[in-house]
């Protein structure tokens, strides 16, 4: 078992704990040194903040034309006719197309084939695509989108995930709205309910989020001749766009070149979505033979593209008269919106985490994917898992409670280790079981024993609590996506020693250009400064899947270094030779290649590539890599769903004014499973931005929709957390030996932002003494709970 | 079409002028006019700050200011932070050194807007966090844009 962390430091903003010195007390493989696990500068700094950086609004080609987007306002209708003629009327366009323009197919769907690119007989949800617009100016583009005439005969839609399942229930495709159902079926449940002494039953309504990514979505296609094209795109995943793009267009994959263009933030808004406008682009480029930018402005971005999944997650939860968790039923109804998008595949994360690290002996677990005419649901950081732990860890606390048990005693014993190791796919883990140290490590930074002890008072109205959640996270892609569990990296080593590394996955803000040069450099023996990532474009890379499910770092960095491992085997040799010794013997370090053992037996690696670039040796070398393949029966969910697993635990403590219904987060402690830290301030930046994320979840950011018509499109109604929100937040790093990417590196993009949201229900739940089992926290939710209980019921009652 | 004016003002130091329609943004100016893409447009209603810019010292959303409205006054970018030599100003370095940019898109605006605080020696934390409310970051959770602020503070006080 872990040493306790030392503690943290309190004070304003982000404390630290953790680091090498702790990893070395957990006997951690040692690495030579170099900049692993350190903070150098990241390698797109600088150019941001002079504002260098090129984004795809930036760019701008002689005689580029501009698009716009002819898109429905309602959410379910029959077309009658479409009329384009104002449209091609206004000055300056030179372009109208629909889809009878369309070369290929007309389909984008990121699995399925129910999504048309452009519509044609029916409107299912708003944000489907009537019409595109080319024009001189943005201006004019947009203009004529909005002359564009639509004949539309409202038909009724649908917009309850529960109630599309009614019978008689208006019907978003043919048949029936039910897409899917998941399973995870473990144990007897009807053996286990007799040992419960109690039940808890409840369902929650957990809502959607949007993205709000700084840099709406923007893309830039070119015409390279007649017969190719290049695409620039603010994007998580290139490749998507390709196949997408030589799907609308009927072209060949190699004649679709994707560059990703720096990209101002994705959080999985740009995963799949990217795919539509580049594909809206494209078929305009290709009409007019001229570049096309398309870039959103931020209602349109808001109002169209995908979404978290809202979720209604219904549980009955039953645990013994010691607090054994005996049974957990679940069933759960993802909002898909009106097309399939990624929805199935977010459902395998939802459905397989939705037990949380805890050792249930009988799990039943339904996961229904509907269709409705809202919005529909795409990828976002948490990929599903964050709206069932919202259920799950609510549920926990109830039981708690129910049990006169404290929360943090309850999930002691509840929690996975290195004895209770099988999830409820019946998957073992492998490695160190972190769940306990994590769960002991927050709760020990937020004070969490004094906290409950003597609860602060105040002298004010404002009531404290505090909450906890603990979350286990499967790495990388589930089992249903493994055909695309791979990835290419390609190293030139520059005959001044200098190193080009290109990889297939994606910088959106996360820091894979700093995670690929720090294990680049870590591999070579060379400083950060010498390895230059370049953004990735699908015709120098192969393939290497999405950017999402926190496996940039891992994905990249164990291709880099396979492409390491080969360029040595050309490099060693030359340098053995410099060096008078064998090639096993050379070792990279420092900007030198040595002598094992013999540290002053040394030359630089600019000296060995300069030898080696003088003797026309091959100097570039291709990496690949690809996970480990898994069983998995998907009728019963049982096997193994991802190859390793991180942990990862939230305290948040709270103040909530209950006259206003109004909760500030103060302080959240978040304790990380990271297998081995790569660069540690951008791992601590993932954690703080995931922590903030998630409270905007959690708390103030609501989706109006209104018959499918989000009725809050900007930053004014729908609230993101600004500078004046953030809470302090303490960060414990547990390092550990096991099942790991790189160095042992696990993902931290998508547990940092799981738990948070569920640790400040918990707080707030805390503070008030009451149960609120509807996200946002939104002061009419938690005035609505208060009830009777609210400060001015009284006068409310009169008032009526 | 549309009646064209023209601005005379100083930006980034140096004297200039534009002739623009009468509606035109700060921010189009700037950035397609000026060629100075720094300044980045993130909603165009003055509620991200992605777009602010330096108006005679102050910090202010230059999709809100109509270009026309400069005519005599001094806009300073994030391309002239750092004064005419091209250097970073501290409170950029510092960013860079703190790990304040992720995606980098809100970052022109955070740089500005914190030089202000800087410029008008606002130390107490609760009244930069005020101040950077304007500024909307969806990637960094802010708290290494505070850490930055501080070590610019000190950095420029020793
Ligand atoms: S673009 Fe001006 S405030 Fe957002
Ligand atoms: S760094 Fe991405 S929005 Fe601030």
């Amino acid at each position: 078992m872990a040493d306790p962390p030392a503690r943290p430091v309190k004070g304003r903003r982000s404390k630290v704990e953790g680091g090498s010195a702790r990893a070395a007390d957990r006997g951690l493989h040692a690495t030579p040194p170099g900049p692993l696990g350190g903070s150098h500068a990241r390698p797109d700094a600088s150019a941001k903040v002079a504002g260098l950086t090129r984004y795809v609004g930036d760019l701008a080609l002689p005689g580029m034309l501009h698009a716009a987007l002819a898109t429905s306002r309602v959410a379910s209708a029959r077309i009658r006719s479409l009329d384009t003629r104002a449209a091609l009327a206004v000055p300056d366009v030179v372009a109208v197309l629909t889809a009878a323009d369309v070369p290929g197919q007309n389909s984008i769907g990121a699995v399925f084939g129910d999504q048309p690119l452009l519509v044609t007989d029916r409107v299912r949800m708003v944000g489907d695509r009537l019409a595109l617009v080319a024009a001189r100016t943005p201006e004019a583009a947009w203009i004529a989108a909005r002359a564009v005439r639509a004949d539309l005969e409202a038909i009724p839609g649908v917009h309850d995930p529960v109630a599309a399942l009614d019978e008689g229930s208006p019907t978003v495709h043919d048949g029936g709205n039910l897409f899917r159902t998941l399973r995870v079926v473990k144990g007897k449940i009807d053996s286990r309910r007799s040992k419960a002494t109690v039940i808890v039953e409840a369902e929650y309504h957990v809502g959607g989020q949007d993205h709000a990514y700084l840099e709406p979505q923007g893309c830039l296609a070119i015409p390279e001749g007649r017969d190719r094209l290049t695409i620039v795109a603010s994007c998580q995943c290139p490749f998507y766009i390709q196949h997408a793009v030589a799907k609308v267009l009927g072209l060949p994959l190699a004649a679709v070149r994707v560059e990703q263009a720096p990209t101002g933030g994705g959080f999985g808004g740009k995963e799949d979505y990217p795919s539509e406008p580049a594909a809206c682009a494209a078929l305009l480029a290709w009409h007019t033979g001229r570049p096309v930018r398309l870039l959103f402005h931020r209602e349109l971005d808001l109002q169209v593209t995908t979404k978290r999944h809202a979720m209604v997650v219904r549980h009955r939860w039953g645990a013994d008269a010691k607090g054994k968790l005996q049974f957990a039923e679940v069933e759960t109804f993802m909002d898909a919106g009106a097309y399939a998008g990624l929805s199935t595949v977010v459902a395998e994360r939802a459905n397989v985490s939705c037990i949380g690290p805890y050792a249930v002996p009988a799990v039943d677990v339904k996961t229904h994917v509907v269709y409705t005419n809202n919005l529909f649901g795409g990828a976002y950081r948490g990929f599903g898992a964050p709206q069932v732990t919202w259920a799950a860890e609510a549920t926990i606390d109830k039981l708690a409670r129910e049990l006169g048990l404290d929360p943090l005693e309850m999930r002691r014993r509840n929690a996975l280790d290195g004895m209770a190791r099988t999830l409820c796919t019946g998957q073992k883990l492998v490695g160190p079981v972190l769940a306990r140290e994590v769960l002991e490590s927050a709760t020990r930074m937020a004070d969490w024993d004094a906290f409950r002890a003597s609860r602060p008072q105040g002298s004010d109205r404002l009531r404290y609590g505090m909450g906890i959640s603990l979350v286990l996270y499967g790495c990388n892609l589930h089992w249903g996506g493994q055909q695309l569990d791979r990835s290419s990296a390609v190293v030139i080593l520059q005959p001044d020693g200098s190193v080009i590394v290109r990889v297939g996955l994606t910088d959106m803000g996360q820091g894979n250009l700093t995670a690929a040069q720090t294990i680049a450099a870590q591999a070579l023996g060379v400083a950060p400064a010498a390895v230059q990532v370049w953004q990735p474009d699908t015709t120098t890379v192969g393939d290497s899947g999405p950017t999402v499910a926190s496996r940039g770092s891992q994905m990249s960095g164990m291709a880099i270094l396979d492409a390491v491992a080969r360029l040595r085997t050309r490099l060693d040799p030359v340098a053995a030779e410099l060096l008078g010794c064998a090639a096993e013997e050379v070792e990279l370090g420092g900007g030198f290649a040595t002598v094992r053992g013999q540290a002053d037996r040394r030359v630089t690696v600019a000296t060995v590539a300069a030898e080696m670039a003088s003797r026309r040796l091959e100097c570039i070398a291709t990496g690949w890599y690809r996970t480990t393949p898994r069983e998995f029966d998907s009728e019963t969910g049982q096997g193994d769903p991802y190859e390793f697993y991180a942990m990862a635990c939230h305290v948040a403590r709270v103040a909530v004014d209950p006259e206003l219904g109004l909760v500030t987060v103060e302080e959240v402690s978040a304790a990380h499973d990271v297998g081995r830290t790569i660069h540690r301030q951008a791992l601590e930046g993932q954690i703080q931005g995931g922590i903030v994320q998630a409270m905007g979840w959690g708390v103030t950011e609501a989706l109006h929709l209104r018959d499918g018509v989000l009725v809050n499109p900007n930053f004014t109604d729908y609230i993101i957390p600004t500078a004046a929100d953030a809470p302090n937040i303490n960060i414990a790093v547990l390092e550990s030996d096991g099942p790991g990417g790189p160095y042992g590196a696990k993902g931290i993009g998508e547990p940092a932002f799981i738990p948070t949201a569920a640790a400040i229900r918990n707080a707030v739940c805390d503070a008030l003494g009451l149960e609120i089992d509807t996200l946002p926290l939104t002061p009419p939710t938690v005035v609505a709970a208060l009830g009777d209980r609210h400060p001015l019921a009284w006068v409310l009652e009169k008032s009526r | 079409m549309a009646e064209r004016v023209s601005v005379t003002f100083t930006l980034n130091g140096e004297r200039r002028t534009f002739t623009v329609a009468a509606g035109r943004r700060l921010l189009d100016l700037l950035r397609d006019d000026a060629g100075l893409s720094g300044t980045k447009e993130g909603c165009g209603a003055g509620e991200c700050g992605a777009c602010t810019v330096l108006l005679d010292g102050r910090p202010v959303t230059s999709c809100l200011v109509l270009a026309a409205s400069v005519e005599g006054r001094s806009v300073v970018t994030v391309e002239g932070l750092g004064g005419a030599s091209g250097a970073l100003h501290p409170f950029q370095r510092a960013l860079v050194e703190k790990g304040g940019v992720q995606c980098g898109f809100c970052t022109p605006g955070v740089a500005v807007t914190g030089a202000a605080i800087l410029a008008q020696g606002i130390s107490e934390p609760g009244e930069r966090a005020r101040l950077l409310s304007g500024n909307l970051c969806r990637c960094t959770g802010y708290s290494k844009i505070f850490e930055a602020l501080e070590a610019a503070r000190e950095g420029s006080n020793g």
